[in-house]
């Protein structure tokens, strides 16, 4: 049953990928006069490939900044203390904050009219023009808040991590005249690094399915801007109602996870194996 | 390790201060007279019109359907996913790695690659735009959270104890019912409330396979922003009120969350 559910809907996909189906036409649902025509047109089109490189930007940016501050701040909160315990709850809240309160939290800081960030910024004399209607910077507006919805689950997980870090090799390293970059380089980071692999990927995977901010900031603009590949298989599908068309995205897409998470998996075995 | 920054805790308030300040102003907005709104003035009148205006539109409607939907995929979560979680903890199969591959799958595919079939499964079967309809594919995905981290809590749960009940005259489900379920309620409360928030965070498959009947808080707001104009008291109040169950739930499952988020991603 379990394998029901996962994988009728998969191969139900494939199918649909590889007829040209549209909700206009019902005589399109099973033509397979042409099945991977859906696929040339894909590789075929600036658009789709855009999309690909605006997703690799997108993710590049924000699972490194996610696991720079991530790491930063676990390491800054590591300490044996029940206040930094409490604090760390309240690092809790961007990322359980419902995705679509987090895309109106933003906005509200991006429009200029009503942001306390515009607001600010021209008290200091330094007004700045909407970010999100610009090209050149819709896509660093849409990773800032990203990273903010998501530095903490990081910073969690590899506070967890630190956390089971034995003391005995860390004391040891202190004695032998460690200083703090030493420490963590030689000590801490060979413990942690299964952990941040593990981060790494799950970040990366969600990158790829990141909507609710997209749909409010830009919807995909200015200009296909901000347009991931995500996006664009769900206007292709759903506003533009070429079902089989996105359902050949979505299927490239899943290929995509699927690949990237083996790698980073062999990368991450490799680091452990080390 | 102890002549690090003593100042590790003022900088942790100062960090966390900054951060929540967006969410912070979210919460001050939703107070404002609409007149108000534009005005950096820390100091003003707090109002509850904006919630008021809330009341009578259509999300309260909508807001009735995110809790149903969520409510609803929780507990069937819960009824298959428990006895099936307490089996795979007790008894050996073959297909063990398999549900960690399947969790890892449903955890890892994009939603748009299960929203076209189910869209076109739903129009054909009736449940486009039903609560029902919603609450289905919810279960899909709390249904592998379920049973990975209720496997790990029987896990915790002594054998002995259970083969004590056998020998006492108790089946395999009295068993169950008696010694390891309540010995697990604790993990199965917040199994429960993670499901309960994953369910009612969600927008993307609201946002597709609802239009009025079902409609889902989430997907509310977002239409007061495209057809009700800019009012931004409103849209603030309502974004509130949609954080602040997930907000008190996660108070109760802090500790499990980031674990629940992973799940299937590390070996236990």
């Amino acid at each position: 049953m379990l394998a029901a559910v996962t994988l009728g809907p998969a191969l139900y996909l494939i199918v649909t990928s590889l007829t040209p189906l549209t909700p206009v036409n019902p005589d399109t649902a099973f033509d397979f006069s042409d099945p991977a025509g859906n696929y040339t047109a894909i590789l075929t089109t600036d658009e789709f490939w855009r999309s690909v490189w605006v997703q690799i930007e997108l993710s590049a940016v924000t699972v490194a900044t996610q696991v720079a501050a991530g790491l930063g701040l676990a390491l800054l909160l590591d300490r044996p203390s029940r206040f930094l315990e409490v604090l760390r709850t309240g690092f809790l809240v961007p990322m359980v904050l419902p995705p679509i309160v987090v895309a109106i939290i933003w906005k509200i800081l991006y429009t200029p009219d009503i942001s306390p960030l515009h607001h600010l910024l021209a008290w200091l004399g330094l007004p700045i023009h909407s970010l999100i209607t610009n090209p050149d910077t819709a896509i660093w507006a849409i990773a800032a808040a990203d990273t903010w919805e998501w530095f903490p689950f990081t910073m969690l997980m590899l506070l967890a991590a630190l956390q089971m870090v034995p003391k005995e090799p860390q004391e040891a390293a202190v004695i032998d005249g460690a200083n703090a970059l030493q420490l963590f380089w030689h000590v801490r980071l060979p413990y942690i690094r299964p952990t941040l692999m593990v981060a790494v990927l799950f970040r990366l995977i969600d990158s790829i399915k990141a909507f609710p901010l997209i749909y409010v900031l830009t919807d995909g603009g200015p200009g296909g801007a901000t347009q991931v590949t995500n996006y664009y298989a769900f206007e292709q599908t759903f506003s533009f109602s070429y079902w089989g068309y996105g359902s050949a995205v979505a299927t490239l897409m899943v290929a995509g996870v699927f690949l990237l998470s083996v790698v980073v998996n062999r990368l991450g075995g490799e680091a452990i194996d080390e | 390790m102890s002549r690090r920054l003593p100042l590790s805790e003022g900088a942790g308030v100062l960090i966390l201060a900054t951060v929540l300040s967006p969410a912070l102003w979210l919460v001050q907005m939703s107070f404002r007279h609409n007149a108000d709104i534009m005005s950096t003035r820390m100091i003003f009148t707090p109002t509850l019109e904006n919630y008021a205006a809330l009341w009578t539109g259509e999300f309260p409607g909508s807001f009735v359907n995110s809790l149903l939907a969520s409510g609803l995929s929780t507990a069937v979560s819960l009824l298959l996913g428990v006895p099936a979680a307490y089996a795979l903890a007790r008894w050996r199969f073959r297909g063990e790695r398999h549900v960690a591959l399947w969790i890892l799958a449903t955890r890892m595919a994009p939603p748009i690659a299960f929203t076209i079939p189910f869209f076109l499964a739903f129009s054909w079967a009736g449940l486009m735009d039903t609560v029902a309809g919603l609450a289905i594919i919810y279960v899909t995905f709390n249904l592998a959270l379920v049973i990975w981290s209720m496997r790990g809590f029987f896990a915790a749960v002594p054998r002995s104890l259970e083969e004590a009940a056998w020998i006492d005259g108790c089946g395999v489900w009295g068993a169950f019912l008696r010694i390891a379920l309540p010995l697990a309620a604790p993990g199965l409360a917040a199994t429960g409330i993670l499901c309960f928030i994953l369910s009612w965070n969600d927008f993307f498959y609201a946002l597709i396979l609802t239009r009025t009947r079902a409609m889902t808080a989430p997907v509310a707001i977002v239409n007061f922003m495209q057809y009700a104009g800019w009012e931004w008291g409103k849209i603030a109040a309502a974004g509130v009120m949609v954080m602040l169950p997930v907000l008190v739930f996660t108070f109760f499952v802090r500790n499990y969350f980031v674990s629940g988020l992973m799940a299937g991603g590390v070996k236990e």
